[in-house]
């Protein structure tokens, strides 16, 4: 290395220009929490002030929390949704890997019909084909129970989509030692392949988790019995016919986003693991 | 090929059924590593969507009562003026949201990928608007949008643009409808941008600064093109989303009930009133079917142009 | 990681998906199906959408009381199922379940609903359970759209009259008493306009689309005589009537005296809205009562009938629920005998029963004579009495409409009141397309 890299920047300029991209950042990303103050702020305050425009309650008050907490099974609507979050986004991870995994890398006949078929999937959205998933489900005789909630949710083109098209771009080159090595296409799924889509499967697992701990219509339609109820359908009841019960809604609502903001400080981490790929060059 | 010149050096020596070549060896380990997936598409999606398509030649009343008409329904649509409405106005919403969902996307993952407390917290707070419920965002865009009292509407006034009513107004209100869309969406696909800027290795950066790059040449010539599979899939996803309705609906629907004056009636949101409200399955499944044949079109061509989504790769 | 080439390895990858596989559906599917067996097979289900899971105590024990009185004298159970109110009412869970051939037994309707489950034909005929005497308790203007050639489909529950609420607060500020509330349209909009301020609207009409919209704009039709079907089955939209409604909602937007977008729930949330101090004078039904009392209790304020137009008679629509069976579930003679012991019968618990849910569940007009001479005092109290005395005589039953001229009528609404449309130049269209619509149609009369 004979030739000194030209000098573009000062130390100085390089910091100040590092700053002003913080500052940046940081107006931005206050714009897009503000309106969310909103919800805050209606969830501490009582019936009479909801719709008052002022963003501190004049006389807060935890009664929205405790009501949710105490007067409604909340808990067991939290560790239902838990639960089937749970479930739904392991098995998911697990299937979608091993079919983004194939569809990238091996070969096979039909492999692009097939991708495409199941790609055409997600061009359907649930309420078109709620009436017959519905009728199905039934016939299978899952209606009202955990099954019912997470099977049918596990399946979903959009996870399979973006791995293979992350495994796409994983260099070849370390499969191709390991199938030189003689490893048979499962080991090398599980000890080549899954280890280096740690940032896309921490990026897919909050994704999964948050789309079925959020979920609504599904859950709705398949588990009316109470007690298998997710928060969303449980959220939704504080609404009656002409008003809703607005400082209850909040209060529930930032309960349940919680444990998804604490979900996320921790997976975010893991998708920011980087590739080493040295070696490779 | 090793594995066969092996293999056919003890041909001799193994029953010729377990002697699989590595070809289809390779074959059958695909098919296996598809089968839950596919098989679970198929039971799940797949069926209902023949079902639900395939009852678009019926007029159906929801009540048990159905009747074959051919192409009774889609002849309707034809001469069905709040269809042209819908349509004209997914395709307004889709050419909005998708540019702008790549650009809030990509932007934030670029000013947040780099390690450290501030930019988790930061991350934390772009994906915020993702992990509170629709009722929440509506409510909220709601107030942030009111008449007189609205943030947002007084922003505007003291901005001199008079007092216009973001959701009230025909004009504005399908305009204001995607902006809290790309509000909502942008943490996901920040999230998706952000696992694919990392797979890029670093060694390239490093090289092109050597070389004496700028950042906006390292971007242009290094980041862009290999982003590209993740490019194509947030571009693709974002638009069967925005027309199909997989994340946009529910936020629309319960904002606005495709109002005012029909200006945010999405043709999901027909379909799901068809359904729904009319109880006329036959015509919103006729709809639908029309939907996911346009879509696949749309896809096909997405394919095509990008070789199947592989570009250099393969 | 040298291996043996020739091992069939395809064997034990095999074997291992096929295990894990298995036992991952095994595991599923085996989970066991937490929570009471949701429905006895033979019993009749109720769905509705307050109870035993809503969250006003009333309404909560209205609904057990009156299914654990029938369950205790009859072998044929009813079973209350609760759906969640906004799903209900704009969801897809009645009808998906109708649509996959497992509606509910019982459940209830609102007027604008009627002809769509009538035309599927799942709503049994009660006129059989009903003994002469109750049907005639029910007023004509009640019952009729809840009648097709004389037989009767669905008991009303409640009668739910509209009429204007305003904030004593924001009358005072103005020097206003409650005897200046207005008399005619024209009041209505200059009233309208003088209470407005920098942070409050003076009027509001629903301005979000849907049944509920189409129901509070009806009575400013008919309050000028307007109708939009004559006798002879054909449109009466293109009607100087119906403009100018159409313009009354369109002006009050238009002046600055009402606002495009409403607060909570919509113009029928009277707390979001007029308890908030968003607007003066808000148009709301009866349950605003309920709704002030349980929400907003320190927020003065007072009603007055709706106001007519020049030349034009007062009218008020009002709304109702009504309980319906399933002529295609289980058991419709039980369901329709059920429904008939509940509300539709002579006997002093049945017409109690009404008057409860009338005055102790809800604030709503009975929809029975003899509930209302029953309830006595309880009709005459506090505001109640200004509904009894003022509102409620003079009060047309919500129409029943199939769901194409409900959008017809919708989008006319809307076109005018927030789309700028001329009122006149919509009515004909929107009178043509109504005009088409009526010629082809063939259900139960448009009522």
């Amino acid at each position: 290395m004979s030739k000194r890299p030209p000098i573009l920047y000062t130390v100085r300029q390089a910091n100040t220009v590092r700053i002003v991209w913080m500052l940046v950042t940081l107006v931005l990303a206050v714009m897009t929490i503000f309106p969310l103050l909103y919800m805050l702020a209606i969830a501490f305050k009582g019936p009479t002030e909801v719709f008052k425009s002022n963003l501190i309650p004049d006389r807060p008050t935890l009664d929205n929390f405790i009501y949710v907490l105490t007067e409604v099974p909340f808990w067991r609507y939290l560790l239902n949704t838990f639960f089937v979050s749970v479930v739904v986004t392991v098995i998911a991870l697990f299937f979608h890997t091993m079919a983004g995994y194939a569809l990238a890398r091996l070969r096979f006949p039909g492999r692009e019909a097939i991708f495409l078929a199941m790609f055409s999937t997600f061009l359907v959205s649930l309420p078109v084909i709620i009436v017959p998933l519905f009728i199905l489900v039934r016939s299978m005789g899952l209606l009202n129970t955990y099954a019912g909630l997470i099977i049918p949710s596990i399946f979903n083109a959009f996870g399979i989509f973006l791995l293979r098209q992350y495994y796409l771009s994983l260099p070849r080159e370390l499969e191709e030692a390991a199938v030189i090595d003689g490893a048979g296409y499962w080991r090398i799924y599980l000890s080549v392949i899954l280890p280096l889509s740690r940032p896309i499967i921490a990026a897919l697992a909050i994704l999964f988790f948050l789309a079925n701990w959020n979920a609504f219509l599904w859950p709705l339609t398949v588990a009316a019995d109470p007690n298998l109820w997710v928060v969303q359908v449980a959220i939704s009841n504080f609404k009656s016919q002409y008003a809703a019960s607005w400082n209850y809604t909040m209060a529930a609502s930032t309960i349940v986003a919680l444990p998804m903001l604490t979900l996320f400080l921790i997976f975010q981490r893991q998708i920011m693991e980087s590739i080493k790929t040295s070696g490779l060059k | 090929m090793t594995m066969a010149t092996t293999s056919q050096k003890v041909a001799g020596a193994k029953p010729a059924a377990l002697r699989l070549s590595a070809r289809r060896r390779e074959a059958i380990a695909g098919y296996l590593f598809v089968l839950p997936d596919a098989l679970g598409l198929l039971v799940f999606i797949g069926l209902p969507m023949i079902l639900a398509l395939g009852i678009s030649v019926f007029e159906v009343d929801g009540f048990g009562n159905f009747k074959f008409v051919g192409l009774a329904n889609y002849a309707r649509m034809w001469s069905d003026a709040l269809f042209w409405q819908s349509l004209k106005v997914t395709l307004v919403f889709a050419v909005l949201l998708v540019p702008l969902l790549y650009v809030a996307g990509l932007g934030l993952a670029l000013l947040v990928q780099r390690n450290g407390r501030f930019n988790t917290v930061m991350r934390a707070m772009f994906f915020a608007p993702q992990m509170v419920s629709l009722v929440v965002v509506a409510l909220v865009w709601q107030l942030m949008t009111v008449d007189k009292l609205g943030l947002l509407t007084r922003l505007l006034y003291s901005l001199g643009l008079g007092s216009v009513s973001l959701l009230g107004n025909p004009n504005f209100a399908l305009f204001t409808v995607t902006g809290a869309c790309v509000w909502f969406l942008m943490g996901f696909y920040m999230l998706i941008f952000l696992g694919g800027l990392q797979d890029i290795p670093k060694e390239y950066y490093e090289a092109a600064r050597i070389d004496g790059a700028g950042r906006v040449q390292s971007f242009w010539y290094i980041t862009l093109p290999l982003l590209r599979p993740t490019s194509f899939f947030v571009l693709l996803v974002s638009a069967v989303a925005a027309v199909a309705g997989a994340q946009a609906f529910d936020l629309v629907y319960v904002m606005t009930r495709g109002g005012p004056a029909n200006s945010t009636a999405l043709l999901i949101t027909y379909i799901y009133q068809q359904a729904f409200q009319y109880s006329a399955f036959g015509y919103a499944a006729a709809l639908a079917t029309l939907l996911v044949i346009v879509l696949m079109a749309v896809t096909v061509v997405f394919f095509f142009l990008t070789r199947g989504g592989r570009f250099q790769y393969e | 990681m040298t291996s043996d080439n020739n091992t069939p390895r395809g064997w034990s990858r095999r074997s291992v998906l096929k295990g894990a596989t298995a036992l991952g559906a095994a595991g599923v599917a085996g989970l066991p199906m937490i929570g009471k067996a949701f429905a006895q097979d033979n019993a009749l289900s109720f769905w509705q959408f307050y109870a035993p899971g809503g969250d006003v105590k009333t309404q909560v024990d209205w609904f057990t009381t009156m299914v654990d009185a029938w369950n205790a004298a009859n072998d044929t159970k009813v079973n209350l199922e609760y759906v969640v109110g906004s799903d209900y009412i704009s969801g897809s869970k009645l009808a998906t379940s109708f649509a996959s051939g497992q509606g509910p037994d019982i459940f209830i309707i609102s007027p604008g609903d009627f002809l769509r489950y009538y035309n599927g034909g799942v709503l049994a005929d009660l006129t059989p359970h009903i003994e002469a005497a109750a049907q005639q308790d029910f007023p004509q203007s009640v019952i009729a759209n809840r009648m097709v050639d004389g037989k009767i489909y669905g008991v009303p529950m409640e009668v739910e009259p509209m009429a204007f609420y305003y904030s004593v607060k924001a009358f005072e500020d103005a020097g206003l008493n409650e005897n200046d509330v207005p008399k005619t349209w024209d009041e209505l909009l200059e009233l309208g306009n003088k209470l407005t301020t920098g942070e409050r609207y003076g009027l509001m009409f629903e301005t979000g689309p849907g049944y509920y919209q189409n129901f509070t704009w009806y009575p400013f039709m008919w309050q000028g005589g307007g109708e939009f079907q004559t006798a002879e089955g054909k449109s009466g939209f293109d009607s100087p009537a119906v403009v100018q409604a159409l313009k009354l909602w369109q002006d009050a937007i238009n002046s600055g005296a009402a606002p495009r977008q409403i607060l909570g729930g919509g113009g029928g949330d009277i707390v979001a809205n007029l308890g908030s101090g968003y607007c003066a004078m808000q148009n709301v039904g009866i349950w605003g009562i309920s709704a002030m009392e349980n929400n907003a209790p320190d927020v003065p304020y007072g009603i007055f009938k709706l106001p007519v137009p020049n030349g034009g008679k007062y009218v008020t629509v009002g709304g109702g629920w009504a309980f319906v069976a399933n002529a295609k579930g289980k058991n419709p003679e039980a369901a329709s005998r059920f429904i008939a012991w509940a509300l539709a019968s002579m006997a002093p618990d049945s017409i109690q029963r009404v008057v409860d849910w009338c005055t102790v569940a809800k604030s709503d007009m009975p929809p029975r004579d003899s509930a209302l001479k029953q309830g006595g005092e309880a009709f005459n109290k506090g505001k109640m009495a200004v509904f009894s005395k003022d509102i409620h005589p003079g009060t047309r039953a919500e129409p029943r409409v199939p769901p194409e001229v409900y959008k017809i009528i919708s989008d006319a609404i809307q076109a005018t009141q927030l789309g700028g449309a001329d009122p006149q130049a919509t009515a004909t269209a929107a009178s043509q397309q109504l005009d088409a619509f009526l010629a082809s149609y063939s259900g139960a009369p448009i009522l």
